[in-house]
């Protein structure tokens, strides 16, 4: 029988998620893949699973979920209280579940998106264009193109018993900010020099219309350039400026042509914060350069880098030869009698 | 020809060609998105060649900014010495009447010719495919007979179906999935566009249309047949190099 979980509560919008499809961008097929990518990427890394394995990334409210196998799981991203059989369990470290399981995920009190990654290999549905990520606008990836619904049985695999996973987890303070830093956009000439101006100096709030395509913006509207563009590519954390004279910041899902004028680009390094905030919170633009942006990038992937290579260097190793004979039916012998 | 580069974020940039719709620009674009995303370009994650611009993602562990310049450069500099006199075109079937194009009337009146005159216009021209972009599937071509161009609706439809094929401006393209959109509508293609079954698409950037006008009888046997797989799209190769 084929391992699995099973939807009780589908949560608020889940869809899975990996690194995405950017190969596709020429065909017009949007990017995709995780919002917060650095929670993405550490919920992997807790469960020992490749970068680019998929998760389940939820929003706002988690799933509730009947796991028909053993595994190890890690929740990451914004704050939820978890419970697995009805313990409370934490977030940042890698927990042991067990087959027959219920694991309920709830609310968010902190955030906006949160990652749930599965050891050995996490959700092993059928790739779609070399990416299991879902996109609902084209019905592609993940569960048939769509957020996750009740009795859905999401693929997984059984994992071995790897005693050194279960001391694995990680300290990461959920980060709030009033700033997001961004690099000027190709079309930032075009602007006036008040409305760059304005652009730096006003607060800004994400509105309610926020998605995993884009979040759009409220404050005083800026004046936009009378020149009209010629479509252009478009790049995960473009700030376009539309006909109205508010910004929209482009995001995981984005077309992956348009037409309006870019600002500026908010560097990757707050992309992962500024996916978090929730709308109606305050923040400035502050003008970085690429160098600074890059150095920024640099040191948050060392966090996720230096955390592998030490994982790495106090893992479990099986033994080998007879010995290993021995200890695989031990384990056949523990779970046998579990 | 005349280009400038532009660091966009961390690890992508854009290479900016002057800002016209211009075939010959257009192939140069294409032709260095494609050789960048061959097998032998290391770092390149993925590109997005539009009108006048080529957008280049990349990751910094494998590949630099400046690595990327110089090897455009070259890229650039070599092609200038060939020349690319192949075609590929994709005839797509079109029903042109008044409930697959609702505009078709309206686009006649604007071009003070018949609609049977305006269906000669529009199917007597290979469009070359620019970009690929707004939707999967969603080509943008050009040029139409001048005569035609008529602009964008000033207010767009809330839902188009999807194959429907549209006017806006010079440009012309079909919609491949169910959407909003202010293009004029002349007709409608039988052929199922987008899958999301099966998500490969049956055109690319760089590639020509050919609308060849079929009537309503014609319609719904190719409908038929494509939704049971039996259906192949025409593709005329012309010329030496097969890459558009």
């Amino acid at each position: 029988m084929a391992n699995f979980v099973k939807v009780i509560k589908p949560g608020l919008s889940t869809t899975v998620q990996d690194l995405g499809r950017p190969g596709h961008q020429i065909e017009g097929f949007p990017e995709s893949g995780a919002m917060d990518k650095f929670s993405y990427k550490l919920a992997n890394l807790l469960v020992n699973n490749h970068k680019n394995s998929a998760s389940l990334e939820f929003v706002l409210v988690g799933p509730t979920l009947k796991f028909n196998c053993d595994s190890f799981i890690a929740i990451t991203g914004g704050h939820v209280d978890a419970k697995l059989n009805q313990q409370p369990i934490k977030q940042n470290e890698v927990v042991e579940v067990q087959a027959g399981s219920i694991l309920e995920i709830g609310q968010m009190t902190s955030g906006n998106y949160g990652y749930l990654a599965f050891s050995n290999g996490g959700v092993i549905s059928q790739p779609v264009l070399d990416s299991r990520s879902t996109t609902l606008r084209t019905q592609m990836g993940g569960i048939d193109g769509r957020t996750l619904a009740t009795n859905d049985n999401i693929p997984i695999r059984d994992s071995v018993v790897m005693p050194s996973l279960q001391a694995r987890k990680i300290k990461v303070d959920f980060q709030t900010s009033t700033t997001v830093h961004f690099v000027k956009g190709p079309h930032w000439n075009m602007f006036s020099e008040q409305a760059q101006k304005q652009f730096v100096s006003q607060k800004y709030q994400i509105s309610e219309q926020m998605d995993r395509m884009g979040y759009r913006l409220t404050g005083q509207p800026l004046d936009v350039p009378a020149k009209s563009l010629l479509s252009e590519g478009t790049v995960f954390g473009n700030v376009q400026i539309t006909r109205d004279g508010s910004p929209i910041v482009l995001l995981a899902d984005r077309q992956t042509t348009g037409g309006y004028p870019v600002i500026g680009t908010v560097i990757r390094a707050d992309l992962n914060k500024f996916v978090q905030m929730k709308s109606g919170v305050n923040f400035k633009f502050v003008e970085t350069d690429i160098q600074t942006a890059t150095d920024k990038l640099v040191e948050q992937q060392r966090i996720i880098n230096d955390t592998y290579e030490k994982w790495y260097a106090n893992r479990y190793v099986e033994p080998i030869g007879p010995i290993r004979r021995n200890s695989i039916e031990i384990e056949r012998l523990i779970r046998s009698n579990k | 020809m005349d280009y400038t580069y532009f660091q966009i974020s961390e690890q992508s940039l854009v290479v900016e060609f002057p800002e016209q719709i211009n075939v010959e620009e257009n192939k140069l674009i294409q032709s260095v998105a494609r050789e960048l995303i061959a097998d032998n370009a290391v770092g390149v994650t993925g590109v997005i060649p539009a009108y006048h611009t080529l957008t280049i993602n990349f990751d910094f562990d494998l590949t630099s900014y400046n690595d990327l310049v110089n090897q455009i450069d070259e890229i650039i500099s070599n092609s200038n010495d060939q020349t690319t006199t192949g075609r590929t075109i994709i005839e797509l079937p079109v029903c042109y009447n008044q409930d697959f194009g609702p505009d078709l009337q309206d686009v006649a009146d604007f071009a003070k010719v018949s609609v049977d005159e305006l269906i000669k216009m529009h199917t007597s021209t290979d469009y070359f495919i620019y970009m690929m972009g707004f939707l999967p599937g969603f080509a943008y071509m050009g040029s139409v007979p001048e005569q035609i161009a008529m602009p964008r609706l000033e207010v767009p439809r809330k839902k188009i179906a999807p194959g429907s094929v549209g006017i806006a401006g010079a440009q012309t393209g079909m919609y491949p999935v169910e959407s909003p959109g202010g293009w004029r509508l002349i007709g409608r293609t039988p052929v199922k566009l987008y899958d999301p079954a099966n998500p490969v698409l049956k055109y690319q950037s760089g590639n020509y249309i050919r609308f060849k006008q079929i009537s309503e009888q014609e319609y719904a046997d190719i409908q038929k047949a494509d939704a049971n797989g039996e259906y192949e799209l025409n593709v005329i190769t012309e010329g030496g190099r097969n890459d558009g």
